[in-house]
């Protein structure tokens, strides 16, 4: 039992900084094989430190196993809990019924494009992981331009669930491709203007920037700023299609919408990998609103991904609950909801933060201001939302929510209503 | 809170020759029979009278009883609480016609669907007519009593009880 | 470059589907994602009980009953009991009455919990309604288990009273399951009624006014959300059902929010009967005697029961024989879906889908 110092540190065996690890790894290889088998080699050990370290037992764990429980005790019943003790073994064996299961292409379908849209969906479901930071030192590829390539790389989804609906030669699945479509270039827009609110302050785009910006000014941006990490999630969970806004999959109108014709493990891909945005829109989100990393200086006693994981696996606990609560909205309200709501209080939120911004630094203010200015904006988050909403026209108190009770049959709707009589 | 009231077949003929003479082929306890020329005018009437007030039709069905078809119409006032039969008889068994209540009350659309496709009963003015529960094509109408008939005017099924499944003799006894 | 056109095109909202309620076809012509034709297609299920009950006496036909509307297998018995009653002149003992009371109002119940939670269903809340409802459904069922042996299709109902007495642990039981049972409505009131999403969904949907719904002749949670107060356990009272204190919830508009919140609290009122029902059970027999193959004099009758759907009638003709002549069903989801085309059209396919689960459909009834 090694006794772990509490400050990380070079070691190769301190695991909570893993980047002391790959070093060593790298060292030895270059030393033995040669500088450019290195230099191939290192994006491999970030592939597997990253992706098959921590994101697939996420993504299995919380995603799979972890989702399904915790909706059945959201629904008053057990969920998986045959497979193994507890049902943990539960993803294994969907995993396994999967694989052996056929893939059915129906004969009028497109086979090609029937067969690549999993492809398509699975790659950059497995790129996105390359900007997330773990650690100080656990990124694998630190872009400076690391939010746009997150932005970048979760919209290609879309454009694998467009070629799973249209090939299918179902109009069902053309109905969730056509929706898909819809839905991501409306919620795309509010996504990105709600994040350029967070650059405006951070005054840089890479991941390993931000966290060290909000673990400066020990402060997460989320307090700084409640109105983008509030535009940011309902945005985000349009885009992975989760309910509550879930209408290109939605099941009890258009079965599975762009899933329809999908069977076997193409459809597995299309689930796991479904979870698998979710999980790294999780990450991402907890990256950029609440730290990543970094816990106020917590993290140079407990592993960083420790925290990080904590972070992403709490973030989607909260996509878990809404999924088990809330009825979902139709099209146009959805549609209403991102153009007329969430874009109009994205361009507000950015008008708000350029000025903090500018009086923050023409003014020389020092680093406490932001405090106040989390103040500010949390009163003016509550005040914008439920303003505009009013704004808008919603009026929650109008609507009845008892009938009228009556005694004798009359026939005709009793006086002080509306509607007619029973002649 | 008292009970619905079911006006007898002779009040009804009352009422509906009041209001369209020459409407009522006779009457008896239970339900009223109209002529099925003035039938349309007659449920109209029925419908709009203050004294009747029939906005609501309960039921449409139609029965076969060997020499003829009867068409029964189970009709209500909800605000007066009261209810009546009546009933049109059609007597040609190769091509029943019976002008459609759908223009008085919406809700005899579905039903009239009904009676024609298991009964072969073409309800003249329907909107939309067709075979609604069976298929188009469907060969013969299934609820009449002389579908599915065996020699001997004996019906398939359980026979069991005496007296079961043994009727009048049919006039037509296989179905073409 | 071709010219894109955009057409309408013709989807299949069912047979098989996750939210039709049963094997029922609605082919819905769609541009874009607006309905602007809606066709009902029906008929899978059609297995001609009309047909086949002229042929068996008429006790042999309670179990047709119970097949039709095989979420309220109960009240559809008693309908056709009530109808063979009514024709052969035979009196029910009040022990009898008020065990059919009870029975029926414990089958509403049981039926709304299925209504409301498909219909929740339908509005996409992932299956948490349903398991909520079904929950409280199960017990509901044990009792009907306990009485009648069977879960879903109870036959439990005869001609002259009921077939089996309750059993001893029957009252206990039953007033276990109603006591909980407002606080579950509240949980559900909580969970939906006050849902803005749910809200969002169901308000202004499927709207029908007073007129079009009488003239439509729609029964039961249709008519009475849209305004008209009507129910036939008030206006033409069975079974006893007159010495019992409830009321009859009212709706507003017409739309599905509306047909909703009156389910719910019609639940609520269910119990309240349930309670007096319990609480005044007489003793004696349960069931007069009629011969195994009744023979009613020749005559018609025509009797109403206000099932979970609305008002279930049955017509039967008897010539004299141990056999009806004519078994006509009069039933409620064939008829309230008379407006379903004026319902649909207009809306996007997500609303004609909350529409039909606002209407509450069975197959097993629209097509007998």
């Amino acid at each position: 039992m090694i006794w772990l110092p509490f400050l990380v540190s070079e070691h190769w065996w301190d695991l909570r900084d893993l980047g002391n690890l790959s070093r060593e790894i790298l060292e030895l290889i270059e030393r033995g094989l040669g500088s450019e088998v290195a230099y191939i080699v290192s994006p491999l050990i970030g592939f597997v430190a990253s992706f098959l370290l921590f994101v697939l037992p996420t993504q299995l764990y919380l995603g799979v196993y972890g989702e399904r429980r915790l909706i059945g005790r959201m629904q008053s019943r057990l969920g998986p809990n045959r497979v193994g003790k507890f049902g943990l073994l539960q993803p294994i064996a969907d995993a396994i019924k999967l694989i052996q299961k056929e893939a059915i292409t129906p004969r009028g379908a497109d086979r090609w494009v029937m067969w690549t849209a999993p492809v398509v969906f699975v790659a950059p479901a497995v790129l996105v992981w390359a900007v997330i930071p773990f650690g100080p030192n656990m990124v694998i590829a630190d872009l400076p331009t690391g939010l746009v390539y997150y932005l970048a790389v979760a919209a290609l989804p879309v454009l694998a669930a467009f070629m799973a609906g249209w090939s299918s030669n179902n109009k069902y699945s053309l109905f969730g491709a056509m929706r898909v479509v819809a839905m991501a270039i409306s919620y795309e827009v509010a996504l990105v203007l709600a994040l350029l609110g967070v650059v405006l302050f951070t005054q840089t785009l890479s991941l390993q920037e931000i966290i060290l910006w909000q673990r400066d000014l020990d402060i997460w941006l989320v307090f700084l700023q409640p109105l983008a990490f509030i535009i940011y999630f309902i945005s985000a969970s349009a885009e992975l299609n989760r309910t509550p806004t879930d209408i290109a999959e939605a099941e009890s109108e258009i079965v599975a919408g762009y899933l329809t014709e999908y069977s076997g493990m193409k459809w597995g891909l299309f689930y796991g990998m479904d979870i698998g945005y979710a999980i790294a829109a999780a990450a991402f989100g907890s990256t950029v609103f609440l730290g990543g990393w970094s816990f106020f200086g917590l993290e140079e006693w407990v592993p960083p991904w420790l925290i990080l994981i904590v972070k992403t696996q709490l973030f989607y606990f909260v996509f878990i609950w809404t999924r088990g609560t809330l009825p979902r909205l139709r099209i146009d309200q959805l549609m209403g909801l991102a153009w007329k709501y969430l874009l109009p209080l994205a361009a507000v939120n950015l008008l708000v933060v350029a000025a903090e911004r500018l009086w923050w630094k023409e003014a020389e203010l020092g680093d406490g201001i932001v405090y106040l200015f989390a103040a500010i904006n949390i009163v003016l988050a509550v005040v914008l939302l439920v303003g505009w909403a009013r704004a808008l026209g919603y009026r929650p108190e109008r609507v009845r929510t008892r009938p009228r009770l009556v005694k004798e049959p009359l026939g005709y709707v009793p006086a002080d209503s509306s509607a007619g009589g029973g002649q | 809170m008292a009970a619905t009231r079911w006006w007898s077949g002779h009040e009804l003929a009352k009422l509906a020759q009041e209001l369209v003479p020459g409407s009522v082929e006779r009457a008896d306890d239970v339900a009223a029979y109209f002529r099925a020329e003035t039938l349309v005018e007659t449920m109209r009437a029925l419908r709009d009278s203050d004294d009747g007030d029939f906005v609501y039709l309960i039921n449409l069905c139609a029965a076969d009883y060997w020499s003829r078809f009867e068409v029964v119409y189970h009709i209500a006032s909800l605000q007066k609480n009261h209810a009546a039969v009546a009933k049109v008889e059609v007597f040609d068994r190769e091509n029943p016609v019976v002008p459609s209540v759908v223009p008085v009350w919406y809700g005899a659309w579905m039903q009239e669907c009904e009676a024609y496709d298991l009964f072969g009963i073409r309800f003249e003015g329907h909107p939309k007519l067709y075979r609604i529960l069976l298929w188009e094509g469907f060969p013969g109408w299934p609820l009449r009593k002389d579908f599915l008939s065996l020699p001997g005017g004996i019906q398939p099924g359980l026979n069991e009880f005496s007296g079961t499944a043994r009727r009048e003799p049919p006039p037509v006894r296989y179905v073409e | 470059m071709t010219e894109i056109r955009s057409e309408p095109f013709v989807v299949n909202i069912g047979p098989q589907h996750p939210s039709t309620h049963g094997v029922f076809r609605i082919k819905a012509t769609v541009d874009g994602e607006r309905v602007i034709d809606a066709e009902m297609v029906m008929g899978y299920l059609h297995r001609s009980i009309e047909k086949l009950a002229e042929e068996r006496t008429y006790t042999q036909n309670i179990p047709f009953t119970d097949r039709t509307d095989y979420l309220s297998s109960m009240s559809n018995n008693l309908g056709y009991c009530l109808a063979v009653e009514k024709l052969a002149g035979i009196e029910v003992p009040p022990r009898g009455n008020a065990i059919r009371v009870i029975m029926a109002e414990l089958q509403r119940l049981a039926s709304h919990c299925m209504a409301i939670g498909a219909f929740a269903n339908d509005t996409g809340a992932w299956q948490t309604p349903v398991m909520w409802t079904f929950r409280e459904r199960e017990r509901i069922l044990d009792l009907f288990e306990m009485t009648s042996g069977a879960r879903l299709t109870c036959n439990y109902m005869r001609i002259g009273g009921v077939a089996f007495d309750l059993p001893k642990d029957f009252v206990p039981a039953c007033r276990k399951v109603i006591e909980r049972f407002p606080a579950f409505i509240d949980e559900l009131h909580g969970l939906l009624s006050e849902n803005e999403i749910f809200i969002a969904r169901t308000k202004g949907i499927g709207v029908i006014t007073a007129e079009q719904a009488i003239n439509a002749s729609l029964s039961g949670p249709m008519l009475r959300g849209s305004g008209v107060a009507w129910d036939i356990r008030k206006a033409d009272p069975y079974c006893g059902y007159e010495q019992y204190d409830f009321d009859i919830p009212v709706g507003e508009n017409g739309d599905s929010y509306d047909r909703f919140i009156v389910r719910l609290e019609e639940m609520r009122q269910s119990v309240r009967i349930i309670e007096q029902a319990l609480d005044g059970l007489p003793g004696g027999p349960f069931r007069t005697e009629v011969p195994l193959a009744l023979r009613p004099p020749k005559g018609e009758a025509y009797a109403r029961v206000e099932g979970p759907r609305g008002e279930l009638g049955y017509y039967v003709v008897s010539d004299g024989g141990p056999s009806p002549f004519r078994f006509h069903i009069r039933p409620p989801s064939f008829i309230n879906l008379s407006l379903l085309k004026e319902m649909t059209v207009g809306g996007t396919v997500a609303d004609a889908i909350v529409v039909l689960g606002s209407i509450d459909i069975v197959v097993g009834e629209i097509d007998r």
